[in-house]
């Protein structure tokens, strides 16, 4: 049996490059340059790493406009086989409970029989996609995954998972949603040759909402949440007084816990 | 009677529009989450916080407990200000899935349909919660470290956005139940209030329907190794170390020994592998107050600054006198914290602190 692996992946603001706007003192997210999310590199190494082992075709996906294809390339060129992009004005204002549906349609559309995806994206970070395309489809989930082994005779994905002070290993059934833990996956390099294909030749499938049939369920109208006002954080009013040596320090430190 | 039919149920509320009642929803329900007998910290913090939001709306403060042989928690949850108590008692939840947690969660809640529904943020709420949220169509919030209700019942979910400069409410206006995950550490939890009646309070305990047959599961535990879960949350004084440490653990644990406090991490420092998870502090780890916060080697990102913004005094230790954490400090020193804590230590070992410590 060949698995079919989805990746799922997005762009985003590189959070390095974020500054102030001089003018309104708000962050300026416009002017910083689009990016793969970081902790998508990760999600990308784990499902190569499970086709290093297992007969498998590996496909990245993306929801975003069409100027995002070029996280797609990135993807097919440090492995992946196939890439779809799913683009659609109508996914305007989707919260994570039409996204989720979005990439779980997407995923089932291709066969998946497993879904890797970053822990959480930097520019939302509220790390409830994965979770929520696995209840979408009513698939298992494994989250803050570490390691992983495939078993290919059990039909079944083993993996290690981080929990508060310590570890698990669960086994679940395909079709199965991962979400990788940041930091646990080094991603590998592209090779040149994969590097001059994906940006030479290669072409993304394009899907619309229509395509995947869910036009009617997906953005602003059907997402549950709505951002109600932002405000700044003040930041807290420290001293910031430096000293000059260790025994002046240790006053400090003496005047709080003495 | 089967998930499926559960959903049916609760489809039945749905108008033509597709819209729903949101009269027919009530009460703030908290999440305790147990594993093998402990109640995680965040849960009596959010138990305490829920008072808050029923004082202002006049609903119940519903705890719901899922695992086994659960007694005991259920009766301190009614001692730490419970109006009720639901409780899923059964093997099949124990140790934590994901599948027969969320299928049991979502069962109450498309029977019984409460209003608002806190979740801790650790690992296994952010795990499930999405399972609950989907189905049912509710609004979940993530990560969420301000909480409210205004007039009208609506939760007022506020949560750091873009790296955590900005504190963005979110809203849900037109589905219930309105769910959100709360950061752990940021709430204080409440004394149990152990003089009660709680022989005649046990009225308020209702075993609820187990709706998950193990049979059923699509996931199983093959092994599960936890240690002692460090509580930084609790700490009085706290040692921090970041990317500055280099791996290098020995010169903060004798600060920290020096001084009674406990260790805590960057993300950095835990992506390395040098500190556990559970004592993370900041945007995807916790949120701490201490008296007294001494930051070694670490740069001072708004993502932990915003987890440590709690602190009484900051102190900071790092090479670079340029690092943004000087600003977010109340006292630093430029230099190495390799060199710097030894003679810490040793300094207030000689002033003798041990006496006037806890």
């Amino acid at each position: 049996m060949t698995w079919t692996i989805v990746v799922g992946v997005k762009q985003v603001p590189d959070a390095k490059e974020v500054g102030i706007d001089p003018d309104t003192g708000r962050l300026d997210r416009a002017n910083a340059p689009a990016v793969m999310n970081p902790p998508d590199r990760d999600a990308l190494e784990a499902a190569l790493s499970i086709k290093d082992v297992v007969d498998a075709r590996v496909v990245a996906i993306t929801m975003g406009p069409p100027m995002a294809t070029p996280v797609l390339e990135e993807a097919v060129a440090m492995g992946c086989d196939d890439a779809v992009l799913i683009t659609d004005r109508a996914f305007a204002g989707s919260d994570t409970w039409p996204t989720s549906l979005t990439l779980a349609s997407a995923a089932d559309t291709l066969g998946a029989d497993v879904v890797v995806c970053g822990e959480e994206t930097t520019d939302s970070s509220t790390g409830q996609v994965p979770p929520g395309i696995a209840a979408h489809n009513g698939w298992a989930q494994l989250t803050y995954v570490e390691d992983l082994e495939p078993r290919l005779d059990e039909e079944r994905l083993v993996a290690v998972r981080d929990v508060e002070g310590g570890y698990e290993r669960v086994a679940a059934e395909l079709p199965v949603v991962v979400a990788v833990a940041y930091g646990e996956f080094d991603p590998r390099p592209a090779g040149l040759h994969r590097k001059l294909y994906a940006e030479n030749d290669f072409e993304p499938i394009e899907w619309t909402a229509a395509d995947l049939g869910i036009e009617d369920e997906v953005g602003l109208g059907v997402s549950p949440t709505s951002v109600g006002g932002m405000e700044t954080v003040d930041p807290v009013d420290r001293r910031g007084e430096v000293v000059e040596d260790v025994d002046e320090l240790a006053n400090c430190l003496q005047e709080v816990i003495a | 009677m089967s998930a499926s039919d559960v959903a049916n149920e609760a489809n039945d509320t749905n108008d033509a529009d597709g819209g729903i009642d949101l009269e027919t929803y009530a009460d703030v329900w908290v999440f305790v989450e147990v594993h093998d007998g402990d109640v995680m910290a965040v849960s009596w913090e959010l138990l305490e916080e829920g008072k808050k939001l029923t004082a202002k709306t006049g609903e119940d403060l519903v705890a719901l407990v899922i695992g086994e042989d659960l007694d005991d928690v259920a009766r301190e949850a009614l001692e730490r200000g419970a109006d009720r108590v639901l409780v899923a008692d059964d093997p099949v939840f124990e140790p934590y899935r994901a599948d027969p947690y969320g299928a049991q969660f979502r069962a109450m809640v498309e029977e019984r349909k409460p209003s608002i529904v806190l979740i801790g943020g650790t690992h296994t709420g952010r795990d499930f919660a999405g399972r609950v949220a989907v189905p049912t169509h509710a609004g979940l919030t993530a990560d969420v470290t301000e909480i409210d209700v205004d007039d009208n019942g609506l939760l007022q979910a506020r949560r750091p956005a873009f790296g955590g400069d900005i504190l963005a409410t979110i809203l849900c206006k037109e589905h219930r139940p309105q769910m959100a995950t709360v950061r752990p550490g940021v709430f204080e939890p409440g004394e149990p209030d152990l003089d009660g009646d709680w022989a005649v309070a046990d009225k308020a305990v209702t075993a609820v329907d187990v709706v998950v047959d193990e049979s059923e599961t699509i996931s199983e535990v093959l092994e599960r190794n936890v240690g002692d879960t460090a509580d930084i949350t609790e700490a009085d004084r706290i040692v921090a170390v970041g990317a500055g440490i280099e791996g290098n653990l020995e010169p903060a644990i004798d600060l920290a020994e020096a001084i009674g406090a406990e260790l805590a991490a960057s993300r950095a420092a835990v992506d390395e592998g040098w500190v556990d998870g559970s004592r993370q502090v900041g945007q995807t780890g916790k949120t701490v107050r201490p008296e007294l916060y001494v930051a070694l080697g670490i740069s001072g990102a708004i993502q932990h600054v915003e987890g440590m913004n709690k602190s009484g005094t900051v102190i900071a230790i790092n090479t670079d006198p340029n690092a943004p954490i000087f600003e977010h400090a109340d006292y630093g020193i430029v230099g190495d914290f390799a060199d710097v804590c030894p003679r810490l230590a040793e300094t207030l070992r000689e002033r003798d602190l041990t006496e006037v410590m806890p």
